[in-house]
């Protein structure tokens, strides 16, 4: 008898669970956001630590698309260009995967580069591909060639309010775009106008963000001595939020830590 | 034991309801009757849950609204706010014309239309959030409007082309624009720019003020952007400061040295473009501006509203005030007679007429259908002489398609068309049967078909229904030219009255000729039966004006004043 009232317990304190998880459909949609510690405050920090890595690639090596330049030929279409979603280096590095560190509470702030953010236009395609934008800061958008653009950032999909959707008429050279308070995304930007024109915004709350070149490497620095979880994000691999990596750093020390990522399924 | 058991589910039940209480206290308290209202006539299009996903949200497009989102492409306020409650109770009130979202102000009391506004805000969190804050959505300021006017019109024309709206909406409006084709809004649905020349086409309405609101504000979800102050070219200097200043920074740019005076003077304007745009963007972020900031930013957006309000002018002009009426009774298509050769396709004859409107539906009647279509309608003007008669029609249509081919985000683009319908034999009144007008039936109609892959040629159909048409054996000579320009195509066909051939259509003027329309946009997906589709008008070759129309009416006006006179007389007689 005490078995089976045992096992009915079991089985109602299952159901309990099942139905809180039910209850939190958000997870999913969470996967492929960056994480953010809830809190962050700035300090000086002197006897920092890096990380280093390099992001590679496993699997079949989609082939880049090459896009259809459909408008603006004489310009846009000067040179060809392919879709980036994923790129890959001849030894299978990849390109622009952010990595960053989740659960930083305490650390530097972010330096004069970091807080002019640029995204251009030139060619008709967005450069970087990946950029990562501090919380309360303009992102500016360039535009060199006398082309129309209308510059399209999909907020709402990342709950993060309403979209952004502002033209940048062929006379606007520099278009600065209002800054977000809260951190989130990434999030698309596209041009309406030149529907092949694909990028991704990053807004973040504090400095430890990097984002991958063409070699597959990052670095971050001036990392308080400390464990934290390392994170990485990539539009087409997904990210490891179910999994993050544990790195240490110590005081003026380096730590490698390496990634090899999929295409997400 | 089982009481142990017992209390143990109590337990657990009510563990559950605490669940279920808490996740319930998070949607706010909801109008009973609004919900009643809601399920009963919104749900079968957005959803139960407001998710744009009812039973028949999949044959609409655009797609019923997700309410979820907080995505409202009407508004009366600014990029990046909420609708007010007016917006909501107004697009219920008056549905959005060229979707399928109709009218519910004959269905619903008002009183039942604001329950419905407060229901639909409950599907938002964000409106929760603004009657917490105790914040409004800003209102886009409307006041300064310029009156319509044609040099109003001519400046509003310069900053169509300067800002871009030609990009998508084309040259002349027509929504033909270069990128036209190629956009989705945000739930990754094909979506087509407005023809501007279709004014009852505009979902949010096509009032100067309408058109102003969309322009200043956006459409959220849509390709649409917002043209707010600092999407201007150097907000907040005026004319001539913007031209010196664009002067001094070519020089700049070419990297020549400029003066101490154009250095300061640069500098100076910089100044004042930068302050200007900064205190935009503070007010975007949601920063209260100094009242110094304030009075920059308010003095710099007179200049904007007023060109708002001119490339609203300008829009206005490009669409007739309302829709044009059909070609029937006093609209009826008249071919007027004319001595001699007819017009060709650019002769300046044609615009001696006006054209008869013949408004299109999409064809839902056989499989495959055509829910959404593009092509608004027909416009057709015709002459004729002793032995022919010419037809110019013209429709309007985003994109040139020659071809079919294979697209890889919208499917299969086929070729565009035109079938002009007609009875091979004319019935002899009006009580008389005319064909199926779909296509014919039991008695067959004789078609002009004409293919955008072949502009220089038409031919001649026979058919019995809209799958059961064959190419004639014996093609007359029927004269075709035709062009696509500008979003619109114009199709000329010339063919003599009478002919030889059984099936073919006799013409004789004065007589009513019944006849019909099918239209296919490739780009939409059009082809065979999916397509646009009249119901019967009818045309007739005008009576030959001739002289006696000078002879007999005052004859017959003499004979009655006679017989009045002599009625009277009569009359005055016998009462003596």
């Amino acid at each position: 008898m005490k078995i089976k009232m045992f096992t009915a317990f079991l089985v109602l304190l299952a159901c309990g669970l099942g139905l809180i998880v039910l209850a939190d459909n958000h997870e999913e949609e969470e996967n492929n956001k960056l994480v953010f510690p809830k809190a962050y405050t700035t300090m000086k920090v002197s006897d920092g630590g890096k990380i280093t890595g390099v992001v590679k690639f496993e699997g079949e090596v989609p082939k880049m698309k090459k896009l259809d330049i459909n408008k603006d030929k004489v310009v846009c279409g000067k040179t060809d260009k392919y879709d980036e979603s994923v790129v890959v280096g001849e030894s299978m590095e990849l390109k622009n995967t952010i990595v960053y560190l989740m659960d930083i509470t305490k650390g530097k702030d972010f330096d004069a580069k970091a807080n002019k953010p640029e995204i251009d236009q030139e060619g008709c395609k967005f450069t970087p591909h990946v950029q990562i934008v501090p919380v309360g800061v303009r992102l500016t958008m360039l535009n060199n060639a006398p082309i129309t653009h209308n510059v399209h950032i999909f907020l709402n999909d990342a709950d993060m309010g309403q979209d952004i959707n502002k033209q940048q008429n062929r006379m606007l050279k520099k278009l600065r775009i209002k800054s977000i308070a809260e951190a989130g995304g990434p999030v698309e930007v596209k041009c309406d106008i030149h529907s092949w024109m694909k990028a991704w915004i990053a807004y973040v709350p504090h400095p430890y963000f990097a984002v991958t070149d063409e070699k597959g490497e990052f670095t971050l620095e001036d990392v308080p001595p400390g464990t934290y979880k390392l994170g990485y994000w990539h539009e087409a691999c997904g990210t490891n939020n179910k999994e993050p990596q544990a790195v240490t750093v110590t005081a003026g020390g380096e730590v490698k830590q390496d990634f090899t990522l999929k295409l997400a399924e | 034991m089982r009481v142990t058991f017992f209390v143990l589910f109590l337990l657990f039940s009510s563990l559950f309801t605490v669940i279920l209480v808490a996740y319930a206290q998070e949607t706010p308290e909801v109008s009973e009757r609004g919900k009643e209202v809601y399920e009963e006539s919104c749900a079968h299009c957005h959803g139960i849950e407001g998710r744009g996903d009812g039973s028949a949200a999949e044959n609409l497009l655009p797609r019923p609204r997700d309410f979820t989102g907080g995505v409202y492409k009407i508004r009366s306020t600014e990029s990046g706010q909420l609708p007010t409650d007016q917006d909501l109770f107004d697009i219920i009130t008056n549905g959005m014309p060229g979707s399928s979202m109709p009218e519910w102000e004959s269905a619903l009391s008002a009183n039942d239309r604001w329950e419905l506004v407060a229901y639909v805000k409950t599907f938002y969190s964000g409106f929760q959030e603004l009657e917490e804050t105790e914040t409004t959505p800003r209102l886009i300021n409307l006041t300064g409007k310029v009156k319509y006017s044609e040099k109003s019109v001519e400046i509003g024309k310069v900053l169509y082309t300067d800002l871009g709206c030609i990009e998508c909406h084309g040259n002349v409006g027509r929504g033909d624009g270069t990128s036209a084709p190629t956009l989705v809004d945000v739930w990754d649905f094909r979506t087509w720019p407005a023809n501007l020349t279709q004014g009852w086409t505009f979902r949010g309405g096509s009032s100067t003020e309408d058109i102003f609101k969309r322009f200043i504000g956006g459409i959220a979800g849509s390709p649409m952007p917002a043209f707010e102050g600092d999407t201007f070219y150097h907000f907040g200097l005026t004319p001539e400061e913007s031209k010196n200043f664009a002067l001094l920074e070519k020089k700049v740019e070419n990297e020549e040295e400029l003066t101490e005076e154009e250095q300061e003077e640069y500098d100076k304007l910089y100044e004042k473009w930068d302050t200007t745009v900064l205190a935009a963007l503070d007010r975007a972020e949601g920063t209260e501006l100094t009242p110094e900031a304030q009075k920059i930013y308010d003095n710099a957006m007179k200049d904007v509203f007023e060109k708002s309000w001119h490339l609203a002018n300008y829009v206005k002009s490009l669409s007739p005030e309302r829709r044009p009426k059909s070609a029937i009774g006093k609209n009826v298509l008249r071919s007027q007679y004319k001595e001699g050769d007819l017009p060709t396709l650019d002769d300046a004859e044609w615009g001696t007429l006006t054209s008869s409107y013949y408004p299109l539906v999409g064809q839902v009647i056989v499989e495959s259908r055509q829910f959404n279509p593009t092509i608004d309608s027909v416009n057709v003007k015709s002459f004729y002489n002793d032995t022919e008669v010419a037809f110019l029609f013209t429709w309007d249509d985003r994109t040139n398609n020659t071809t079919v081919e294979e697209t890889e985000d919208f499917g299969t683009s086929y070729i565009d068309g035109l079938a002009i319908q007609f009875p091979v034999k004319v019935p002899k009144g009006p009580t008389d049967e005319k064909p199926y007008f779909l296509w014919g039936g039991k008695k067959p109609v004789y078609l002009w078909q004409w293919m955008a892959s072949e502009p220089e040629s038409i031919k001649e159909l026979t058919a019995k229904g809209i799958n059961n048409a064959e190419e004639q054996e014996d093609q007359g000579t029927v004269q075709v030219n035709s062009e696509y320009k500008d979003g619109q195509y114009r199709l000329w066909v010339k063919r003599a009255l009478k002919t030889e051939d059984k099936k073919d259509l006799q013409i004789e003027p004065t007589v009513f000729v019944p006849i019909a329309f099918s239209a296919w946009d490739g780009a939409n997906g059009d082809v065979d039966t999916k397509r646009g589709i009249s119901s019967w008008y009818t045309f007739v070759l005008e009576p030959v004006p001739s002289s006696r129309r000078f002879i007999y009416p005052p004859i017959v006006a003499l004979l009655s004043l006679g017989l009045l006179v002599g009625l009277r007389q009569f009359v005055q007689r016998r009462n003596t």
